[in-house]
């Protein structure tokens, strides 16, 4: 198979794939599907390859969701710029965090990233004058832009589904990248043991650190489209636990250190989360512990690694 | 001065408590090398025991420790030897991921049980603090850190004297020589995730009358609770209660002359400043 036809295959079926109905819950479950396939993407660069559990990857969503529509509400910049400045935003709080953090080994960064989700939520929810606090901040009119001479006005989902398809695409693309490089080579070895990578003489901070800032990019873009989509953020919203563990979930779920696994992940958190949250409140969260569960226990490598093992033995075979 | 001492003593007694769970937490990371996301939840479990077991059969808090702190070591032993024993041996990454999605489940299955509302247990003793020197201290608090003291020091003394408390510590040091003299490693593993389960359900019980109880309180509980072991080293015992009093003094003080908006905020500013200088643990003991 030629280099670009799975890429070209993805493309076509992510640009058709809203055309083929005009119901917006149809549109709108696509969006949350990729919007979550992002985030498993983003949270595995990091989680996935280098072994670097997060539960507190909310933070970097909040702090791109906050950027973009503080600098539109506050400043009159444009929101596409905005989403921009949302995954640079929360690249430069990740960096320190990670400076600080990968130079302990052990679990010490799993604990801090949730100190640190806190500290941001509480500050986010204290800070008034800029954040409206508990209130949160709504965006009641969002500029018509112009795109290859079209006028698109943003009111109906479909650019929407459109800009978050390029977004995944981005982090497929960045995964990919990442995976084939010198970098996902050493983020793997730090993974496996961290003292053979040094001792190799692989900088295992500075790798960390970068897989770090990629991630946390990824996500700040996430929560900039979080913003401009649902047009109302608030810090428990935003800073969310919940929001950091389904990111964890897509990831393992669909299957660790995988480029496609997040997609699979991101289909069964949407499909699980579709039917059980109109049931009874918070059941998607049980179904999410339970599924977890018995995905590590049974598919360690998630359900997309296990695919990807079973079609290379009947390669072989 | 008054209201120095004053928040000085309600911070030594909520942090003894806060010191108790940490203390759980830390015995098991000592010998599994795991921390136990879900370790929170075993201290809401204990929190709704007495809840329950004070509202539907009138069974004093404190009283109805007799009854959930084994019941507690039984479901910690019973969660180890079914759900944890096959996961552990896959990696430190695993065990982490697996308990969270086991504290997600425990969270939200209470949630759907229990519903989300704050809940409380007023004790007919619960409402007139005592004022010894002109401080006001509430008596249930001051019971619970009675208790506490008490428990710790039993778990200490368990620890240290007998054989299956040396074995423990065996284990902790050198699970391989451990195993070489002699130790079944998979019981004393079991027997520890039991201990460890036990003394959050126990402090849960404790805590009971002195805070709201609700399904997801484990979340804020366990967050605190890391904080503590970093702060005295993960895997030490007298680092995880110096680190647990250091956490309720500093929580206590902040409230009163920083912000009680920021209360929680200021142990977390504690915990990375901490990662970044003393990255061993305050006092030196634990390993990073």
């Amino acid at each position: 198979m030629p280099r670009f036809t799975l890429p070209a295959l993805l493309a076509a079926a992510l640009i058709a794939a809203p055309l083929l109905s005009t119901h917006s819950f149809v549109h709108h479950l696509l969006i949350m599907v990729l919007f979550s396939t992002l985030l498993g993407l983003s949270w595995n660069l990091l989680g996935g390859f280098a072994g670097q559990v997060s539960f507190g990857h909310s933070a970097f969503l909040g702090l791109g969701a906050y950027s973009t529509l503080l600098l539109y509400l506050k400043l009159g910049l444009s929101p596409w710029f905005g989403l921009l400045a949302g995954g640079a935003v929360a690249m430069a709080v990740a960096v320190p965090i990670g400076l600080i953090c990968f130079r302990l080994r052990g679990p010490y960064f799993s604990l801090a990233t949730l100190a640190v989700a806190e500290i941001i939520r509480l500050v986010a929810l204290n800070w008034d004058d800029l954040t409206a606090g508990p209130q949160g901040l709504i965006i009641t009119h969002l500029p018509a832009t112009s795109i290859l001479g079209q006028t698109v006005n943003w009111e109906s989902k479909l650019p929407f589904y459109y800009l978050i398809a390029v977004l995944a695409l981005l982090g497929m693309g960045l995964t990919h990248l990442v995976a084939r490089s010198r970098l996902g080579a050493y983020l793997l070895a730090v993974r496996e043991d961290l003292e053979s990578a040094e001792a190799v003489g692989i900088d295992t901070v500075r790798t960390r650190v970068l897989a770090l800032a990629l991630s946390a990019l990824l996500v700040g873009l996430a929560g900039g489209f979080y913003g401009l989509y649902f047009r109302y953020i608030d810090p428990d919203a935003v800073f969310s636990v919940a929001l950091s563990v389904e990111m964890v979930f897509i990831a393992v779920v669909g299957g660790i250190a995988t480029t496609a696994g997040p997609i699979v992940g991101a289909i069964v958190l949407v499909g699980i989360s579709e039917t059980f949250r109109t049931q009874f409140q918070s059941g998607h969260l049980i179904f999410y512990g339970l599924f977890m569960m018995l995905v590590i226990r049974y598919l360690p490598d998630g359900i997309w690694g296990r695919v990807r093992l079973a079609l290379k033995q009947a390669r072989e075979r | 001065m008054q209201m120095f001492l004053q928040s000085l003593v309600s911070g030594v007694l909520t942090g003894t408590l806060y010191a108790m769970i940490a203390v759980g937490l830390t015995i098991v990371f000592g010998v599994m090398r795991i921390i136990n996301m879900a370790h929170g939840e075993m201290v809401m479990l204990g929190m709704f025991g007495a809840y329950w077991s004070y509202s539907l059969l009138h069974l004093d808090p404190f009283l109805s420790l007799l009854l959930w702190m084994p019941a507690m070591f039984l479901f910690g032993m019973v969660v180890y030897r079914f759900l944890l024993r096959k996961i552990i041996p896959g990696g430190e990454l695993n065990s982490l991921l697996y308990t969270a999605g086991l504290s997600l489940l425990i969270a939200n299955l209470a949630l759907f049980l229990w519903t989300g509302d704050y809940r409380n247990i007023n004790l007919p003793y619960g409402m007139l603090p005592a004022r010894p020197f002109g401080i006001s201290v509430s008596i249930p608090l001051a019971i619970a850190f009675g208790l506490a003291l008490a428990i710790t020091s039993l778990l200490s003394l368990f620890l240290s004297r007998t054989d299956t408390g040396r074995a423990i510590r065996a284990t902790a040091q050198n699970p391989e020589a451990a195993a070489l003299m002699g130790i079944e490693v998979g019981r004393i593993d079991m027997i520890t995730f039991g201990l460890g389960t036990a003394l959050a359900g126990a402090s849960g019980v404790l805590l009971a009358p002195s805070l709201y109880l609700y399904p997801t309180v484990g979340e804020i509980l366990i967050v605190k609770c890391f904080v503590i072991v970093v702060l005295g080293g993960l895997g030490s015992i007298p680092g995880a209660i110096a680190g647990g009093v250091l956490l309720g003094i500093v929580e206590s003080l902040g409230s009163v002359y920083v912000s009680v908006a920021y209360k929680d905020g200021i142990g977390f500013v504690l915990f990375l400043l901490v990662l970044l200088f003393r990255p061993k643990g305050l006092f030196g003991v634990g390993r990073a």
